[in-house]
């Protein structure tokens, strides 16, 4: 199961984008404040703001983190047309003792004659490679031939997508089957204008990117795009925050040697969610590629998981603002009701039992004496995603209490 | 307005209170939804959390086109209302009726010539100044500015109309017929606000320009030609920003540079009917389409960009949906962030609705998930607490986790026992580790008995699987035994041969040996109490009295289940007469026991020779005991064609039990692929792999492949310690996996190796070891180089050279191997290495250059400023497996 906290993020406008680094030890936030921070965990699971700076003259969109072995090393994008790469050094004073560190900017890649809508370390084995996408419609692709000097870094590719990009993804694997390969988005909301994926794929022999496959059925404005990571897997997969959620397999077909080309792929849809009911917004995978989180408009965070049978289910709601999620059917008179119902009390023990609610198993009432009763989550933040009925044992917390007490209202900031 | 289109407007000094007007006014307040216990009635829920009660309806101004609510808290609840006559009528509502509002309520402010009334404004500041905007009449004023403290002037009414008004109104009193301003001459005004810089400005939407009046100078207006005239509004946060709006199309002005707007939205394909900036956000507009049952809002990024002066705002644009109906009118929420009230064009459906901040989000290597929600982070960790559900059907990343703390796969004596390592729960894990297992074992066992002539690489036949072991298979015998414990002689034939024998031992029926015995089996399986299986193997060993015997063990023991002797006994009843009764009974009644092992039994006794289908194919039988029942009885034309089939299922499936089948070879690999394409486990596909070695399956570039992921996986949890005890199980099995040497240090006069044990230079070394002042023969120090016999460098603490131990430390100097080396002596050990930063390259001894750093930051070499401690943050981190 799943327990939310809030962290005080003291950004002075909306958070755009939050990063994990690889080991998930260290987070990158980025703001309209123009700023990006830098959060370490401490040994008790505490986040710690470790460095706030302000990055960029524009609203920074995406901030990303490059694999430890090129040390640490930060990229982000901004609105105001650059990207930037930052990396931490050690300070002139001991601000490591304070909880405080360094971090410099390498360089500003100015390429883009527009908003730089997303920023991407490619995966490790490739080298040190940043790509870029802007609302022109253009891919960039930079390489730092000298790991030890990232002030240099030169342009290698650059791919024109046509389309207004919002998003950009590299698939991860490091098979040798897999030729480099990304996946663009587009946020164009002209449904006219065809597939708005489109997925690149580096070519050997003509030592460029070239377009192996367009989504054609993904013809709203794709928000977020993300290939899951592979894990020696035969295929592809790649999740899609477009009005739905949607998750696409692509199989590569086997190929002879011999073809050039790009390779050839069999497109599956494996699942399509409309339970956002709006827009959605971002979607990220676990570092297995067995769980899915999707967030929308609605101001929801939705968990998807795959049964054995690839079939997938919501698994978890949780409100984005923290404040409790109640029944969707909105009936407060059918709650009072079935309060101390016993057999309602023993059919949600059941229905936790089935599979795929692992998650979030049934909320049982904190009794008197059990020694696990005062460490329940506040149960608002967590609901069992199909419409039943809300549970009794929910009504009987207070949940209205623990769940606004972790959470600082948002009046009470200042514009 | 008309009169069945409704609007909203909130108080502007109660949050919880809004008016809707229609035909009417309601003022509705609203709360909690649980804050009453008892639903009241005229409660109208609003949202899961809201409802609103109804506090007052006023339905005393018909005809009504625009309402205005007075800006200032005392009156509360005044409201102007715009007639379509062009009347504009002061009303209340609510129970407040103190002496200023009774004063103004009900007055009546009157237009020269009767035209609708399309807008009207209070003044910000002066609350005593009303605006209305009125359609055009002839070369009449459009704009009339009212004084509301005014009293009736008789003198200023002309006769016709006071006969007109009269015969309406009976109190005259109340009636103000002469504007304060009159502005916008032969024009027609449609908007109306006044700019929030100068309370003296008040901006026009006019027929087909936007105008600024100044009431200090009447007689002069700036004026910008334009369509969009509709529903101009300022913004509160920026106050020279203004939207207006002109069919589906919005325009926002820069009142500096007025000529022309700075900005026009997306047009859209209806024309609008409202446009609002929120009051709690900056930049933050939101639009309504006429019969459109969604939102439509503008964040507006103002930011300036380093290219270029041109300051041109990027435009976030997003859609809402607060309710399935078509949205008559919105209203923000005045104090509450990005809440809004929305109104249903029909039947006043009532929506309260917040717009959710995009929300950002993020999962850790370690299944946390971080997101973002406006200006606020969230971290989002799996509980640790376990309930039983919870432990069966954990995501993959939590059990590799688990496994990998459990020593998951390490256990290469009892290879079954990695099953119980990863938590003994998975049937299909259990089942590969049961073969691989067997495959090592009866591996084993065949390198022992060498007569036992197998034909080609023995190893490589017990690992290609029972799918290659039965191809080869030759020279079978039939055989027609008897069923012991009768002396009915059966008809059911028996195969037999060598390899049909190696295959029950992979399956693990039968142990090393020339016969057939099961019982060893048997008697493990009754240990394990299942009753049915041991059963099940007795009868196709066509023991039936064993069969029987295992059941009613069962069926005594403790928490046995009676129902066994039942089944003992229909057993008991065997007869091969083909028309009987029992055999018809037993065929039909059979697919109804819930046991499948009980019902193969029946289907093994109830079917012909050689047609065993209600045997092979009962999926949930093991494949294990299927195959074996097989090799028993199917004929070498069936074998091979039953085993292919079930292969390919299994490898469909990515089911692991196939393993049996397949062995370690391509076929195995490729069954592992779809196991990993299903579950992701690439842990269990590189342990069971990697027990394939020395074979070509370990250099499958997909073997290699999962070995990788594995070890990133391991890395990226911080499981550092267990990746080296994986790199080094590795090691052992996949002599080609070893990695070379990662550092070597050489002299920096010669530059050779200074490696004492480094076999390149074997003389060297022997020579130097004269210089060892250690009497061991085996372990020498090294205190220069061994090529050129200069110093090597010392240690930056104590001046000594490199390769003699710390002095300070007991312990050190004596490094024989005979000393119970504690945890601490260990790290004495450790103290006498000599370290260097590679940044600054001064070092010395390990332990002294940490005493040094625990209370400095910079290197103790004089004049170096280096932070060596502090270079490494990866190194900063701990191992997370560390125990």
């Amino acid at each position: 199961m799943f327990v939310a906290r809030s962290i005080a993020a003291d950004h002075k406008d909306l958070i755009h984008d939050v990063s994990y680094d690889f080991h998930g030890r260290r987070m990158a936030t980025c703001s309209s404040d123009q700023s990006v921070k830098v959060w370490d965990k401490s040994e008790n699971g505490e986040w710690h703001c470790t460095a706030s700076w302000k990055t960029h003259s524009g609203s920074v969109w995406r901030v990303t983190w490059a694999h430890p072995e090129f040390g640490q090393v930060l990229a982000s994008c901004s609105f105001d047309r650059t990207a930037a790469v930052w990396e931490e050094i050690v300070g002139e004073s001991n601000d490591k003792q304070r909880g405080l560190s360094h971090w410099i900017k390498r360089t500003t890649l100015v390429d883009s004659r527009t908003s730089v809508t997303d920023v991407k370390f490619a995966p490790k084995h490739m080298g040190l490679m940043l790509t870029t996408c802007s609302a022109d419609g253009v891919v960039r692709i930079y390489e730092a031939p000298d790991v030890m000097n990232l002030s240099q870094w030169s342009l290698q590719h650059e791919i024109s997508c046509k389309l207004s990009c919002s998003c950009i993804s590299w698939n991860p694997s490091s098979s040798r089957a897999h030729p480099p390969m990304f996946a663009v988005g587009s946020d164009d909301s002209n449904v006219t204008y065809g597939g708005k994926v489109q997925i690149y794929e580096y070519n050997e022999n003509t030592r460029k990117y070239a377009k192996a496959e367009t989504l054609m059925t993904v013809t709203d404005a794709v928000h977020d795009i993300a290939f899951a990571p592979n894990l020696g897997r035969s295929f592809h997969v790649l999740a899609i925050a477009t009005k739905d959620v949607r998750i696409f397999k692509l199989v590569p077909m086997r190929k002879e040697s011999t073809s050039a080309g790009p390779t050839k792929f069999e497109v599956q849809i494996v699942a399509q969610f409309d339970n956002h009911n709006s827009q959605v917004w971002r979607v990220s995978w676990n570092i297995t590629s067995t769980l899915l989180a999707s967030s929308g408009d609605d101001g929801c965070v939705r968990l998807w998981k795959a049964n054995y049978m690839d079939n997938w289910k919501c698994t978890g709601i949780l409100k984005g603002d923290g404040s409790p999620l109640t029944s969707s059917s909105g009936q407060p008179t059918a709650m009072s009701t079935v309060v101390g119902s016993s057999v309602q009390t023993s059919q949600n023990a059941l229905n936790g039992m089935s599979a795929g609610r692992y998650f979030f198993p049934p909320l049982d009432p904190p009794r008197a004496g059990t020694m696990y009763g005062h460490l329940l989550p506040p149960s608002s933040l967590i609901e069992h995603c199909d419409a039943e009925p809300i549970q009794p044992q929910q009504q009987a917390l207070p949940r209205r209490h623990s769940s606004r007490a972790l959470l600082p209202l948002p009046e009470a900031e200042g514009q | 307005m008309s009169g069945s289109k409704p609007d909203i407007l909130w108080s502007p000094h109660h949050p919880d209170r809004y008016v809707i007007c229609d035909s009417e006014l309601g003022l509705y307040r609203i709360g909690p939804v649980g804050s009453s216990a008892e639903t009241k009635a005229g409660t109208l829920p609003l949202s899961e959390e809201t409802a609103a009660t109804l506090l007052a309806i006023n339905s005393d101004t018909p005809y009504m086109k625009c309402v205005a609510w007075y800006p200032k808290h005392e009156p509360e609840c005044l409201l102007a209302v715009g007639q379509a006559n062009g009347r504009v009528v002061l009303t209340s509502l609510g129970q407040s009726h103190n002496s200023t509002c009774k004063e103004l309520v009900g007055k009546e402010f009157v237009p020269k010539h009767a035209r609708q009334c399309n807008t009207l404004a209070w003044n910000p500041v002066d609350s005593n100044l009303l605006a209305a905007g009125l359609d055009k009449h002839r070369a009449d004023f459009s704009v009339l500015i009212w004084d509301i403290s005014s009293k009736f002037s008789p003198e200023a009414s002309v006769a016709s109309e006071k006969i007109r008004l009269s015969s309406v109104d009976l109190d005259s009193s109340t009636v103000v017929t002469k504007p304060l301003y009159e502005l916008g001459q032969n024009d027609a005004c449609l908007s109306l606000c006044w700019l929030l810089r100068d309370p003296k400005l008040l901006l026009a939407g006019m027929h087909r320009n936007l105008a600024i009046f100044d009431l200090r100078n009447t007689s002069q207006k700036t004026f910008v030609n334009t369509k969009a005239i509709q529903g101009v509004t300022v913004d509160p946060h920026f106050h020279d920003r203004v939207a207006s709006f002109f069919e589906g199309q919005v325009a926002i002005w820069d009142l500096r540079k007025f000529e022309k707007p700075v900005l026009t939205l997306t047009e859209q394909p209806k024309p609008l009917t409202k446009v609002a900036w929120c009051p709690t956000r900056t930049g933050l507009l939101a639009t309504l389409t006429r019969d459109s049952n969604i939102i439509r809002l503008y964040d507006m990024q103002h930011t300036p960009t380093p290219i270029g002066d041109e300051t041109e705002p990027t435009i976030i644009e997003r859609s809402v949906q607060p309710c399935e109906s078509q949205i008559g009118s919105f209203a923000w929420h005045p104090s509450s962030q990005n809440r809004m009230v929305v109104v249903s064009a029909a039947n006043r459906v009532m929506t309260d609705f917040t717009v959710f901040e995009r929300i950002s989000l993020a999962w850790s290597s370690t299944t946390s998930l971080m997101w973002a929600c406006g200006r606020h982070l969230y971290d989002c960790v799996e509980d640790g607490a376990e309930s039983v559900e919870s432990v069966i059907e954990k995501d993959i990343a939590t059990k590799m986790r688990q496994r990998a703390q459990s020593r998951y796969g390490h256990d290469t004596v009892q290879v079954w026992r990695n099953h119980l390592l990863a938590g003994g729960n998975d049937p299909q894990l259990k089942s590969l580790w049961y073969d691989l297992f067997y495959i090592l074992f009866v591996d084993d066992q065949c390198a022992e008995d060498m007569e036992l002539k197998l034909q080609g690489n023995k190893q490589s036949v017990v690992y290609s699987g029972i799918k290659n072991i039965v191809k080869t298979s030759s020279g079978t015998t039939e055989s027609r035994r008897c069923w012991s414990g009768s002396d009915r002689q059966t008809d059911v034939p028996r195969y037999l041969s060598e390899e049909r024998s190696l295959a029950l031992r992979l399956c693990g029926w039968i142990s090393r040996g020339p016969d057939i015995d099961v019982e060893i089996f048997l008697r493990t399986l009754e240990q394990e109490r299942e009753w049915e299986r041991a059963a099940a193997v007795a009868l196709f060993n066509l023991d039936i009295r064993r069969a029987i015997q295992i059941l009613n063990k069962g069926a005594t023991a403790e928490k046995g289940d009676l129902n066994l002797n039942v089944v003992a006994m229909a057993l008991s009843g065997y007869t091969d007469e083909k028309s009987s009764l029992w055999r018809e009974m037993c065929s039909s009644l059979r697919l109804q026991l819930k046991n499948p092992y009980l019902c193969v039994m029946f289907a093994f006794l109830t079917s012909e020779p050689g047609a065993y289908d209600g045997v092979l194919y009962e999926s949930s039988v093991a494949v294990r005991d299927r195959v074996a029942f097989a090799c028993m009885f199917l004929s070498d034309a069936q074998l091979p064609r039953y085993i292919d089939k079930l292969t390919n299922e299994m490898k469909e499936a990515g089911n692991l039990e196939g393993i049996l089948l397949t062995g370690l070879t391509k076929d195995g690999v490729d069954l592992m692929e779809s196991y990993v394409d299903r579950t992701g486990d690439v842990q269990t596909a590189s342990f069971c792999m990697l027990k394939g070695s020395p074979g070509d399956v370990l250099k499958d570039p997909r073997v290699q492949c999962w070995i990788e992921n594995y070890r990133n996986l391991l890395d990226a949890w911080r499981f550092w310690h267990k990746r080296a005890e994986f790199d080094i199980h590795r090691g052992k099995l996949d002599p080609s996996s070893k990695p070379l040497a990662q550092v070597f240090v050489s002299c920096n006069f010669c530059g050779k190796s200074i490696s004492y044990s480094c076999s390149a230079m074997p003389h060297q070394g022997r020579g130097f070891s004269q210089y060892g002042v250690s009497g061991s023969p085996t372990k020498s120090k090294v205190t220069s180089c061994p090529g050129c016999r200069k110093p090597l460098p010392r240690c930056a603490l104590c001046l000594m050279n490199m390769g003699t131990p710390v002095s300070n430390c007991p312990g050190t100097g004596k490094s024989d191997e005979k000393v119970d080396l504690t945890r601490e002596n260990k790290l004495a050990q450790f103290n006498n290495w000599f370290t260097w930063c590679h940044n600054c390259r001064h070092g010395g001894h390990a332990g002294h250059m940490l005493s040094w750093f625990r209370d400095h930051t910079e290197c103790p070499v004089s004049a170096c400023t280096c932070k060596c401690m502090q270079l490494d943050t990866t190194g900063n981190l701990v191992p997370s497996d560390s125990s």
